[in-house]
């Protein structure tokens, strides 16, 4: 039986969620609603809708050059990230050496700096070693900001990963590459995915580096702002819609493949 | 594998089948004044030991003792800081445990919890590109030989249950096909009824493969039952080795002899005519004294060579007191007796104990033979 104040306390946290997910959820939704808009302009009740937008916004040749940008990048920053972070989050977690608690502090400061400054910072070095900012800055930006979030995110798995099990492979007669294949690897496997997701988001979503670091190559949130400052089509909001689209499935496929590795080992 | 040969003598080069049929006396493992220093911390503070092959040594010691840095430097896992350990006469100090032909099962099994059964048992097979095929077969020769069924080969390794995690452990090891395996107390976290049934397997499993084994404990019962040799250390040093037996009857210090649980000790010393004394004043008939005894001594009578007397009696010494309490052992029965400014632990069978109880006047009486002395 539930007591009075139980049944005060489920309903609360029923109304408390409830009253959350609509905040967080009902802008993206009114943006999601602006982009069906049949109207050129911003207005809200929607009058007409329509998908004229949407088909305009995937037509475009623009727009398909910056789908292009964002996706290299993200791609290019995800693997170079992950394959930095992988060890940076065996020193940070893994290994007592001299300096570690230096080099935990210090890989924490770049997340920690605001990002527009960080930007600025780069773009000014990128000048003064006479760099032409382009996509290709644009990854070292996102790499100085995204490599370590991503190690940290690795670092969590490492720290519960148990290291006489690397102990135990050695002591059966396999070296340090074998080791790594088939025990280290595999173990942090889901670390290393979850941080790939992580960094390839970062990326896809970054604006305040890539506004002044991408030079004259644009991405999508670096084009939707410049769009909304002058120029605004609903293309805008409809292409915010695909992109934060995108990056749901992406997740949610994320989590699929997590959860259906898991089962697969539970089953056995 | 660029090892040195510092005893071209012992050494030998035959392959592992001849291992069984060697003779017993051969050392496969000898360690020289063994040291291990962690700052200005002697871990281990040598030790000198020949481990015969196809032996089972056990070393007992409190935590802290040293007990897992000597296995970690025999192992491979730790380099010593001095000494030499030697395994078939060939130095192996600075070889590390990838190159040892030898095996460590770890106190926390170190399962590759993302292998299957089978897997973690093949691992060892892998690493030396056996083909698939052959892995599995052998594989299940393994499990049949630690009983594990043959379904089990693709089971999850994490959900096996406690005593079939041992039994993976002790599979793979095998699998490695090891001189000398090490276990650094793989029992400890079971519940007792389940350790007993391993310990007794694991002897079995010792006879039958004819392999060295090399066992760490902190339980000196777990030691006893399963070894042929018993060795108790204490701050990084070897206080005793020698048969369960020996190291039972004949403790070679006090510690050795409170490892077994609570004793009952007297302070003595030596007389003018050769006997002994106790150091408050009362006589006291002891077994004969070793060589490395001296002028002052301690003897311990462990309290199950006590028993009560009535009547005469043919007891070398006899002492009067009250009981002030008892405890049940189950078959036996334990008292605690006061007599004088003394306390004695007297441990006797259930029957025999004839219903004493707290208050009950009694008079004890130990053997000479039982009276062993012991330097401090």
């Amino acid at each position: 039986m539930e007591t009075r104040s139980q049944i005060h306390a489920r309903t609360f946290v029923k109304v408390w969620t409830g009253f959350v997910v609509f905040a967080l959820y009902l802008p993206i939704l009114c943006g999601a609603l602006a982009g069906l808009s049949k109207g050129r302009y911003f207005g809200f009740p929607i009058k007409v809708f329509s998908t004229e937008w949407w088909g305009k916004t995937i037509a475009s040749l623009e727009i398909q050059t910056l789908v292009q940008n964002s996706l290299l990048i993200a791609f290019i920053v995800t693997l170079v990230s992950v394959f930095f972070a992988f060890f940076g989050a065996l020193a940070f977690a893994r290994y007592d050496w001299k300096g570690r608690r230096l080099f935990q502090k210090a890989i924490l400061l770049p997340v920690f700096f605001p990002q527009p400054v960080l930007g600025l910072a780069l773009l000014l070095w990128f000048n003064a070693i006479g760099i032409n900012p382009s996509w290709q800055t644009a990854v070292i930006a996102h790499l100085v900001w995204i490599v370590p979030v991503v190690t940290l995110v690795i670092a969590i798995q490492v720290y519960s990963f148990d290291p006489t099990l690397e102990e135990a492979a050695r002591d059966l007669g396999a070296s340090r590459w074998f080791i790594l294949k088939e025990i280290t690897l595999p173990i942090l496997w889901p670390g290393i995915w979850s941080g790939a997701l992580f960094a390839f988001l970062l990326s896809w979503g970054n604006f305040p580096l890539s506004l002044y670091t991408a030079g004259v190559d644009s991405t999508i949130p670096k084009w939707l702002y410049s769009k909304m400052v002058a120029g605004y089509s609903p293309m805008v909001p409809a292409l915010g819609t695909m992109s934060t689209l995108s990056a749901a499935t992406l997740l949610l496929a994320g989590g699929l493949v997590i959860m259906i590795l898991r089962r697969r080992q539970r089953d056995l | 594998m660029g090892i040195a040969m510092i005893s071209p003598a012992v050494n030998d080069t035959e392959t592992d089948g001849e291992a069984a049929a060697r003779p017993k006396a051969l050392p496969v493992l000898q360690l020289v004044d063994v040291r291990k220093v962690f700052g200005d911390f002697a871990a281990v503070d040598g030790i000198n030991v020949d481990i015969r092959e196809g032996e089972f040594v056990t070393i007992v010691g409190p935590s802290g003792s040293g007990k897992t840095t000597l296995l970690r430097m025999l192992a491979g896992m730790e380099a010593p800081t001095s000494g030499y350990i030697t395994l078939r006469g060939t130095l192996i100090n600075d070889v590390p445990a990838d190159k040892r032909p030898t095996c460590l099962v770890f106190q926390s099994l170190a399962l590759f919890p993302h292998k299957t059964v089978g897997e973690n048992i093949e691992f060892p097979l892998k690493v030396r590109e056996v083909p698939a095929a052959e892995r599995k077969r052998r594989a299940l020769e393994f499990m049949r030989m630690v009983r594990l069924p043959d379904h089990y080969y693709a089971k999850n390794v994490m959900r096996c249950s406690g005593g079939e995690k041992q039994r993976v452990a002790l599979a793979r090891a095998f699998a490695y096909d090891p001189d000398v395996l090490f276990f650094d107390e793989p029992l400890s976290a079971l519940d007792y009824k389940l350790k007993k049934v391993l310990e007794k397997e694991l002897k079995d499993l010792h006879r039958e493969s004819g392999k060295t084994f090399v066992y760490i404990t902190h339980s000196l019962e777990e030691a006893m039952v399963m070894s042929d040799r018993v060795g108790v250390m204490s701050r990084g040093r070897l206080v005793q080795i020698g048969t369960p037996e020996e190291i039972y009857t004949k403790p070679a210090t006090r510690f050795v002899a409170e490892f077994f649980g609570e004793v009952n000790s007297f302070p003595v010393r030596r007389t003018a005519d050769g006997g002994w004394t106790q150091a408050d004043g009362g006589p006291i008939v002891v077994a004969p004294a070793g060589d490395d005894i001296g002028e002052a001594a301690t003897v311990i009578v462990r309290p199950e060579t006590m028993r009560f007397v009535t009547g005469p009696s043919s007891a070398d010494n006899l002492i009067s007191g009250r009981i002030y309490n008892e405890y049940s052992l189950g078959s036996r029965m334990l008292y605690q007796v006061h007599a004088g400014e003394r306390i004695y632990l007297v441990e006797v069978a259930r029957a025999a104990a004839g219903g004493l109880v707290a208050g009950d006047t009694v008079t004890i009486g130990w053997d000479a033979r039982d009276a062993i002395l012991v330097g401090d």
